[in-house]
């Protein structure tokens, strides 16, 4: 009767940011990103990512309740790094990661259709 | 600004690939990664499968809602679902079902007119669209029944509603294109799951301490078969790797027989064995390949606009200088 429809876990209300960002207003080189209707595909990666940055000081994310189709990413670097470079870098680094594994399979595909 | 890269360069091999069914390792990555493409291609990849219908005439046993949602999960071919429009997101249309961009039509018409029960199956709904068509188990099928003996119905196809002597099912269903995490229906994924390579390690020294009697009690203490005894040297040697569940039985075993240390057990931390099973909608291959693309997409969908970079601009000029700089 009242249920929310389903598109809502995934579709952007219209006038909303899908990613809007906060800085920390006590420690320097903090910030949150809040990210709307991802989950722990999104998170995740990212948070991994980040952990491989040297300058990353701490990376974590939340999904805060179920209901809520959001996520927060909060990441805290050393002053060599920002958190919206840490960001930004953590991104391009997975795409080219992806790119990488799309080739990968690709080139196996042709071997093993050629080999059996 | 751009600071070195901490990219990884994954590695696949496939060890098993059929229409339906892809088996392979990816390496060089982690849990995050692999679960992501888990993820993804459970609900994520779209394909076509049957949003609304319209029902003209039904006289059969099962009502209208329990036929809609029966059509509704009928894997479609699907090979078209990744340049297709969301319905949603289709400014060409309204959403009827006349539009190229985002929707097929079928049309459904079955009467029986003889004494025996008539089956009305996916190979009775007729498609708008020849690239959009109920998957075709034939094939499949006809090997089951050769290897088990058991006989599906002549015709193929899967089974909607029977029909009695005078009855009627007649309507219009419409198809969109849509992702598992709207509705099951959508999902493409029959199965898809990874494990982590085991490494498996048998301290040989301690190993030949135990008598062959032993050895073999030790060997089917393992609930799946990972070890066998050499007929030839009775050596306990690993046969299945893969085989191992992370049970920990055989680990248990040797410490109550008072060898702990018997055998080390470590789960690879960037090695994965995948297994994608797919509903027939799209290819296992092709599956992998989309959920990439998908997860390429929403990456760069959640990237900070240039709006929020240039207000922190300001921010942090206004920061520096409040603090003085």
């Amino acid at each position: 009767m009242n249920a929310p429809d389903r598109y809502e876990r995934f579709v952007v209300p219209e006038g909303t940011k899908k990613v809007s960002y906060e800085r920390d207003t006590k420690i320097i080189n903090a910030a949150s990103f809040t990210i709307e209707r991802e989950e722990h595909t999104i998170g995740n990666i990212i948070r991994m990512q980040l952990h491989r940055d040297e300058n990353v000081l701490f990376a974590g994310y939340k999904l805060p309740h179920p209901l809520q189709y959001k996520i927060i990413v909060r990441i805290h670097t050393t002053s060599q790094s920002s958190p919206m470079q840490a960001y930004n870098q953590a991104i391009n680094d997975l795409d080219r990661e992806l790119d990488h594994l799309k080739n990968a399979f690709e080139a196996e595909m042709v071997k093993f259709s050629r080999d059996y | 600004m751009e600071g070195q890269s901490y990219a990884r360069m994954p590695r696949v091999k496939i060890r098993e690939l059929r229409d339906d069914y892809a088996r392979f390792e990816l390496r060089d990555t982690d849990a995050s990664i692999a679960n992501a493409l888990r993820r993804v291609m459970i609900a994520e990849v779209p394909t076509i499968a049957i949003d609304l219908v319209e029902i003209e005439v039904n006289s059969s046993v099962l009502n209208d809602e329990f036929i809609a949602h029966r059509l509704g999960l009928i894997p479609l071919t699907s090979d078209r679902a990744m340049s297709m429009r969301f319905s949603r997101d289709c400014d060409a249309c309204d959403g009827d079902g006349q539009c190229e961009f985002c929707s097929v039509e079928f049309h459904l018409m079955a009467v029986c007119r003889n004494d025996e029960t008539q089956d009305v199956t996916s190979s009775d709904l007729i498609s708008s669209d020849h690239t959009v068509v109920p998957v075709d188990y034939s094939e499949s099928a006809a090997s089951i029944d050769a290897s088990d003996g058991i006989s599906g119905n002549k015709k193929g196809g899967i089974t909607i509603v029977k029909l009695r002597k005078g009855q009627e099912v007649k309507l219009r269903a419409i198809a969109r294109k849509g992702i598992g995490k709207d509705h099951a229906k959508w999902s493409p994924a029959a199965t898809v799951t990874f494990m982590y390579e085991p490494e498996i390690h048998i301290n040989e020294d301690l190993m030949e301490s135990l008598t062959l009697e032993e050895k073999k009690e030790w060997v089917e203490s393992s609930p799946t078969p990972v070890f066998e005894i050499d007929q030839v040297t009775q050596q306990v040697m690993v046969v299945d790797a893969e085989a191992y569940t992370y049970d920990d039985e055989v680990i248990k075993k040797a410490e109550a027989m008072g060898k702990p240390g018997l055998v080390e057990i470590n789960a690879k931390q960037d090695s994965f064995i995948f297994t994608v099973e797919t509903t027939g909608a799209i290819k296992a291959s092709q599956l992998l390949l989309n959920a990439i693309e998908i997860l390429k997409q929403k990456l760069d969908a959640v990237r900070l606009s240039e709006d929020t970079v240039e207000a922190d601009d300001q921010f942090g000029e206004l920061g520096a200088h409040m603090r003085g700089g």
